[in-house]
């Protein structure tokens, strides 16, 4: 083998390190994304049986953005084994006891169930902020593309650009908004 | 053999019992346990390997345009397009590559394969551009 294609072999097999920020994405669509990553799909030497599966770095998971009333009503069922230990925890409530299990368990949950599923995560490293050790941030070389824009919240905008805003009217000094139910 | 009389002919029961065993057993010298050795269970399961072995030559064709569908569309990956999208816009300009022949395009000429996807691209585009002129 020359050294050009040798070179060619290890840029072929070699672990890609990517880096997904989860701050205001759905995890479950988001899951489906980086389970192609992680399983090496995007590649046109996958194989189901070969070892071409990618790392992602999931940054931001305690921002990440359930659907609808997901947060109340989304329950994940638990059981030690014990006779009565099921327990049902709420979403809001594991995601306030460890803010990285939620997109954890997502994207687990979308790997589908094979032997080698627990061998795939380990590829997988999650941080609750984007405080991610020197080590891991200097093997990245690519950025997953967020599925939906990370909006502008009105407490993070300049006041002088709140006050330039056009407008049409000013409201009357003895307004009150209607109650929100 | 020489038949005298037709009733001989009727009661004969083709070649030697042993020879007829013998090409069951062949078929079924890898299988486990008595299936192997014992004649009626080793019948039982060659017939049913010999089925299995039928329906698996379609669902072999099923699985390997499945994987290729998945490696074009881990090829187009970088491209920008879509296994569809790809696939539709080579037929319209009649470029009859199969999903093997693409796959192995995708893995060891991706030069040739990101210039088929640029084909498809603006087989794609000219058609984007008809619909906004329609409009």
């Amino acid at each position: 083998m020359s050294i050009t294609q040798r070179v060619q072999q290890w840029a072929t097999f070699g672990r890609v390190w990517h880096v997904y920020d989860c701050s205001y994405q759905n995890p479950f669509d988001s899951a489906k994304v980086i389970v192609k990553y992680l399983k090496g799909m995007q590649k046109p030497i996958y194989h189901p049986m070969n070892d071409c599966g990618d790392h992602v770095v999931c940054i931001n998971t305690k921002q990440i953005a359930l659907p609808g009333d997901e947060w109340t009503k989304r329950a994940y069922f638990h059981h030690t084994g014990y006779p009565s230990s099921a327990t049902w925890t709420l979403a809001w409530e594991l995601h306030s006891k460890d803010p990285m299990m939620i997109m954890k368990k997502a994207i687990y949950r979308s790997l589908g169930g094979n032997l080698q599923r627990r061998h795939t995560m380990q590829r997988l490293h999650l941080f609750k902020d984007d405080k991610v050790p020197q080590e891991v941030l200097d093997n990245i070389t690519n950025q997953i593309r967020q599925l939906r824009p990370v909006p502008q919240r009105l407490d993070h905008i300049d006041q002088e650009v709140i006050d330039n805003f056009p407008k049409i009217m000013d409201y009357p000094e003895d307004y009150l908004p209607k109650a929100i139910k | 053999m020489v038949f005298l009389t037709a009733l001989r002919l009727t009661r004969a029961r083709g070649p030697d019992e042993w020879w007829r065993k013998r090409k069951v057993f062949k078929l079924a010298a890898f299988f486990y346990g008595r299936r192997r050795n014992c004649y009626s269970l080793a019948i039982r399961s060659l017939h049913r390997a010999l089925v299995y072995a039928t329906k698996s030559r379609a669902l072999k064709k099923m699985d390997l345009i499945e994987l290729w569908k998945q490696r074009i569309s881990g090829g187009l990956e970088s491209h920008g397009l879509e296994y569809w999208q790809f696939m539709d816009g080579l037929h319209k300009s009649n470029i009859q590559l199969n999903r093997k022949v693409l796959a192995d395009l995708a893995a060891f000429e991706p030069a040739t394969f990101e210039s088929l996807s640029k084909i498809a691209l603006d087989v794609k585009e000219a058609e984007n551009d008809e619909n906004s002129n329609k409009n």
